[in-house]
């Protein structure tokens, strides 16, 4: 909402600091963003004083004219046709930025020196006549400013009012604030409507209101004889101050009486309206309007509608119809003045994407009582304004009278809830002067709040007020006693286990990225990612953005790719999300999983001796895993080969004990890692931290003694085809249970290039718990070993 | 026949000529050398005494004794000579030992501003005996919005354009839902904490389309504004410095009633709105910047949830954790935080 300071003024004279107001109106919840000063760019322009004015000797379309400036008097030549002698102009001394961006310079034209240019109004921005200079009022006097001499909103507040003040949303609501917080007075604009007896408004036209629920009050005037044309100076640079575009003498007012008390009106062309008829009624599903901006809008039926004795006529409360738009051969007026049901209104400007000043007002709510107020004013000023006679009284239809409603307020209440010392008297003198009707009665007062204030619904509501008038701000601070109880069956761990997680994974050297939760379907396409189950955004920002996440990587690839391009050659990132997967079962029709993802790229280590160059390899991630699992308390997990994945290869999956899937890793496809921009392997994991979560709270932690016998280490070297999994030997062993084994390690593998098989040396420990081995013991078990990997597999002893 | 004397005197003739071969040794090798020449198996002393038993019976004790006396003398020149050899290399080592040189270090890890700004956040809430709650991202728009008392086609939807999954589903636009979610499981007194996601369809050199939030909430008996104040000025002290100020200011969000947006005084020009003269950028020269909304809680909402507004109170707040993140660690450009480049995440270790 812009206030302008001088129209503020009209209505309340605060004659105060810019500053204090705009503090003060801020610290009353009607945040002041920032203040404008709409005609900064006129400083520098001053009143001049055309003293002589004669042909330029060396053109034939330019003048030589002698212009007072206050302080002195400037030659300055001047090309328009209009400029005369005695003329009181606007002058841009030399040394101002014109509004186009030009520096005005002392030059010498055709050979007559010229300081300063006498502008037009185009010039300067104040209207569209360029046709000549603009000609002043005679009796300024020369020197003074522009800014001041034609008395321009210097000063405007942008200030963010709140959905709930739509009473607001204009100088009257804004004044009322002002008065009631620096105790002023507030004066509503008079006037003397003079009607034209010969013609009854109520006569010539009636006022049918299909719904009721929908428009409780129209009402309209009648206006005949008007000339159109362009509003007075005054108007229209006010209304430029505050942001709106003047069109002309009728049209002009409307929007002036709107920012003025805040009610939205229209005006209509009479002659175009067929009958004597005004209808408020939805329109049928599927038919057009043309709107006053010559759009074609397509209509559904739950949109209200004007309507003729024949056609639809306007977007109730949203934008007139452009079949009976006023124009400049108009005469007759029909001045519309209704109340609409917000969210009808709302609805159809947010489908149709056309939110209008009329339709924000009305979304939020229009004071009922006042309407009539507002539209005696506008139809005042286009009388006024045009020369035009109003036709005697007002066609209305209110089917719905406001009703007020009364609320229950108990000023104890509000002093506790508020921790504020106010008193009664203090509310009851600050509910009054919000206009309220206030009924002291003991403990539970009665309060009517005014027709202009709907969001005062409840005590809750008046207690905010007394608050806010007080002074918020003046709240003390006290630090509450919690006095919760610790045996909450409903205790959330998923914060505290997210974070050992990403704690876990900042220990190890990798770095936290975080990605946007959604990407494109292109990124999910070219990763071969299933399209079934897919959560898919309905109004995308961009088609970039246009899908949830089912899995980490698509995000953590994008990282992966901003990063090479950034030049960087070595990457250790994790990344902890919610991935999301359709699920009708799900109330949101949305499985949300925890996730952990991993990806390492480039170089194994930092590159620096004495660390030798080599790049990572499946055994970093899985070595990542492995302490993955282990510190999370997961083991024993078996990891098998994927058959296919669609976007790595190898991919491994990892299941726990129970056969769960805990996760995967794998190696991104080499053919994808082009768009990448990847010059060697990407590496990832991907785990359920839901799964990993379940298990590491389901497992305690339970001490084993320390044995205190010594260990037997054997070491055994088995020579077996590629194929064989280290895994497939341990099974066998540990499919023997054999009590005195206590480990079995992979200490070496040994493959020489081109050879058919490997080498695998293992190292198993044998200990007692209770008693030093023996040799023989130990022999025994070794050698049972060695037979059962012998016999269950396709190996052999070197 | 050999006499005593000779004995005695090849004895005593070792430690002289075994002083002046160490002199000239300076090396391990050397020395050891010398050893083998002299204390070796068949070394010099070995020699000698091998001629003991050519001496008459009598004589053999004071041999003997000599040359034990002498062995003594010999080993102790010889471990003298090797001490010092030690001590000299010892000197040499330590003088070319170079500290300077990398270290087999392990990489190191960061995480994310982010997540920080939740940990310092959260645990200051923690401290106070608050539980920290999460839910779902993808959220009905009764939780987001219904419940939360902004019914359909209210103005209020305006200040939070919403990104939709479908009709009643959509992307939560705070984390304000799970004040629903948790007071619909619990029975006050409840205090809690909910950071997580949300997501806005706004993007611009101000908004991501994705961001953080944290939700907190307190229910009990008799909760009133100044326990909210206290909470959140506690709660900024411990973030922004004890000589933060705190300013309330009327607002409105449809869940709350009082509300306030809370503003904290300037944390890079102190409140003072310039800088060396200069306008301070953070605060625009008024000294304040916007840091969380918060208010009462709307007894809509306790409606919705089945508490008797007559019995308990409570408030709530919510704040934004980049823009928190981004006053305590002075970054300038939002978009940082989910380009994730290395060079911006390695800083935060």
């Amino acid at each position: 909402m812009l206030l302008s300071l001088n129209w503020l003024r009209e209505f309340t004279p605060y004659e105060g600091s810019i500053e204090e107001l705009a503090a003060k109106l801020t610290m009353l919840g009607l945040e002041v963003e920032e203040i404008i000063e709409p005609f900064a760019h006129l400083a520098g322009i001053v009143v001049g004083h055309v003293l002589e004015c004669k042909p330029h000797p060396n053109s034939d379309h330019l003048s030589l004219c002698r212009v007072d400036v206050g302080e002195e008097v400037l030659p300055i030549v001047c090309g328009a046709p209009n400029v005369a002698s005695g003329q009181k102009v606007p002058v841009a001394l030399v040394g101002t930025t014109m509004p186009a961006g030009f520096k005005i310079k002392k030059a010498k034209i055709r050979g007559e020196i010229s300081q300063g240019m006498i502008c037009s109004e185009t010039e300067l921005e104040l209207g569209t006549d360029s046709s000549g200079i603009m000609v002043l009022d005679d009796n300024l006097k020369p020197g003074i400013p522009l800014v001041s001499a034609l008395g321009l909103d210097e000063y405007v507040f942008d200030i963010g009012v709140t959905p709930n003040r739509a009473d607001c949303l204009s100088v009257l609501g804004l004044a009322r604030e002002v008065a009631t917080s620096f105790d002023l007075p507030l004066n509503l604009p008079e006037f003397d409507l003079v009607e034209d007896a010969g013609l009854d408004c109520a006569r010539e036209v009636e006022i049918i209101i299909d719904d009721p629920d929908l428009c409780p009050l129209y009402q309209a005037r009648i206006l005949t004889g008007c000339q159109i044309k362009q509003s007075p100076a005054w108007m229209r640079y006010r209304l430029m101050a505050v942001g709106i575009r003047p069109i002309n003498n009728i049209v002009d007012v409307t929007n002036y009486v709107l920012m003025e008390l805040g009610q939205p009106q229209h005006a209509f062309d009479r002659e175009l309206l067929a009958g004597q008829i005004i209808r408020v009624a939805r329109a049928k599903q599927g038919m057009e309007i043309v709107t006053l901006d010559d759009q074609v809008r397509k209509l559904e039926d739950s949109d209200l509608l004007i309507w003729d004795a024949e056609k639809p006529v306007a977007l109730a409360g949203i934008m007139g119809g452009a079949n009976s738009e006023i124009k400049q051969d108009s005469t007759e007026v029909l001045l519309e003045c209704a109340i609409f049901n917000p969210p009808t209104i709302r609805k159809t400007a947010r489908r149709l994407g056309l939110s209008s000043e009329a339709s924000f007002r009305f979304e939020r709510g229009v004071d009922q009582v006042g309407s009539a107020y507002a539209l005696d004013r506008a139809t005042y000023l286009m009388a006024t304004l045009s020369g035009g006679k109003v036709a005697k009284g007002v066609a209305k239809a209110e089917p719905r009278p406001f009703v007020s409603c009364q609320i229950n307020f108990r000023p104890k209440r509000a002093s506790e809830y508020l921790a504020l010392d106010v008193d009664e008297t203090f509310c009851a003198r600050t509910l009054t002067k919000l206009g309220c009707v206030v009924e002291e009665n003991g403990d539970v007062w009665q309060v009517t709040p005014p027709s202009y204030r709907l969001d005062l619904e409840r005590e809750v509501d008046l207690i905010e007020e007394v608050g806010r008038v007080y002074g918020l701000d003046k709240i003390p601070a006290h630090l509450p006693r919690i006095s919760k109880s610790l045996d909450d069956e409903n205790i959330d761990y998923n914060y505290d286990f997210t974070l050992k997680v990403k704690k876990w994974a900042c220990g190890l050297g990798l770095q936290e990225a975080i990605n946007y939760s959604f990407v494109g379907t292109q990124d999910l396409d070219l990763l071969g990612i299933a399209e079934q189950g897919r959560v898919l955004i309905c109004n995308p920002l961009t088609e970039e953005q246009n899908v949830l996440r089912p899995e980490l990587l698509p995000g953590l690839l994008q990282t992966l790719k901003i990063n090479i391009g950034q030049g960087h050659k070595r990457l250790r990132l994790f990344e902890v999300a919610h991935t999301f997967i359709q699920d009708q079962e799900s109330d949101t029709e949305t499985r949300e999983n925890n996730r952990l993802g991993i990806l390492l790229y480039g170089q194994r280590h930092a590159s620096h001796w004495p660390f030798k160059d080599e790049e990572v390899d499946y055994t970093d991630i899985k070595g990542l895993v492995d302490h993955f699992v282990q510190v999370f308390r997961c083991t024993p997990v078996q990891f098998k080969l994927a058959e296919e994945h669609p976007y790595l290869n190898p991919c491994v999956i990892c299941e726990s004990g129970d056969g769960k899937k805990l996760g995967f890793i794998g190696r991104l496809k080499p053919e994808l890692a082009k768009p990448y921009k990847a010059k060697s392997a990407v590496w990832c994991a991907d785990f359920d931290l839901d799964l990993v979560q379940k298990t590491y709270q389901s497992q305690e932690v339970k001490f084993k003694n320390i044995p205190r016998f010594p260990v037997v280490r054997r070491d055994m070297t088995i020579v077996a085809p590629l194929t064989l999994r280290f895994a497939q030997v341990t099974e066998v062993i540990e499919k023997l249970n054999i009590p005195i084994l206590e480990s079995v390690v992979l200490v070496d593998i040994y493959q020489p290039e081109g050879a058919s098989e490997k080498n695998l040396s293992l190292r198993l420990t044998y200990r007692h718990p209770e008693r030093t081995l023996k040799d023989k013991e130990v022999n025994k078990a070794h050698q049972k070993i060695g037979e059962a990997v012998l016999e269950n597999l396709d190996v052999r002893f070197p | 026949m050999i006499s005593v004397q000779n004995i005695i005197q090849d004895l005593e003739g070792l430690i002289q000529e075994l002083e002046q071969s160490l002199d000239q040794a300076s090396s391990f090798q050397e020395l050891e050398k010398i050893r083998v020449e002299y204390l070796g198996r068949k070394g010099r002393l070995a020699q000698v005494m091998s001629r003991l038993p050519e001496l008459g019976k009598e004589e053999r004790p004071v041999a003997g004794k000599k040359a034990n006396e002498v062995k003594q003398k010999l080993f102790e020149l010889f471990e003298g000579k090797k001490e010092a050899i030690e001590q000299e290399k010892n000197q040499i080592d330590l003088a070319t030992f170079d500290p300077t040189i990398p270290g087999r270090n392990p990489d190191v890890g960061s995480l994310h501003p982010i997540t920080r700004v939740i940990e310092d956040i959260c645990s200051v809430f923690i401290g106070l005996g608050y539980d920290v709650v999460s839910g779902p991202e993808v959220e009905n728009d009764f939780y987001n919005f219904e419940a939360l008392n902004i019914p359909p086609e209210h103005p209020a939807r305006d200040m939070q354009d919403t990104l939709y999954i479908s009709d009643k589903i959509l992307l939560r636009t705070h984390t304000s839902p799970l004040q629903v979610r948790t007071m619909l499981k619990r029975k006050p007194p409840v205090a809690a904490v909910a950071p997580g996601k949300v997501y806005r369809r706004d993007s611009d050199l101000t908004h991501t389309p994705m961001f953080h939030q944290i939700e907190g909430f307190l229910v009990d008996t008799r909760v009133s504004m100044a326990d909210l104040r206290g909470t959140l000025t506690a709660f900024l002290h411990r973030i922004f410095g004890p000589k933060t100020r705190v300013r309330f200011r009327p607002s409105f969000f449809p869940f709350t009633e009082p509300s306030a947006e809370v503003d904290i005084s300037c944390v890079m020009c102190g409140g003072k709105g310039k800088i060396d003269g200069q306008t301070c950028r953070v605060c625009k020269e008024t000294g304040w910047v916007e840091i969380l909304g918060c208010g009462m809680i709307d007894p809509a909402v306790f409606a919705m949830v089945d508490y008797d507004p007559e019995k308990y109170s409570g408030f709530a707040f919510g704040l934004g954790v980049e823009r928190i993140a981004m006053l305590k660690y002075g970054i300038g450009d939002l978009r940082m935080f989910f380009d994730n480049d290395i060079r911006f995440l390695q800083q935060f270790v």
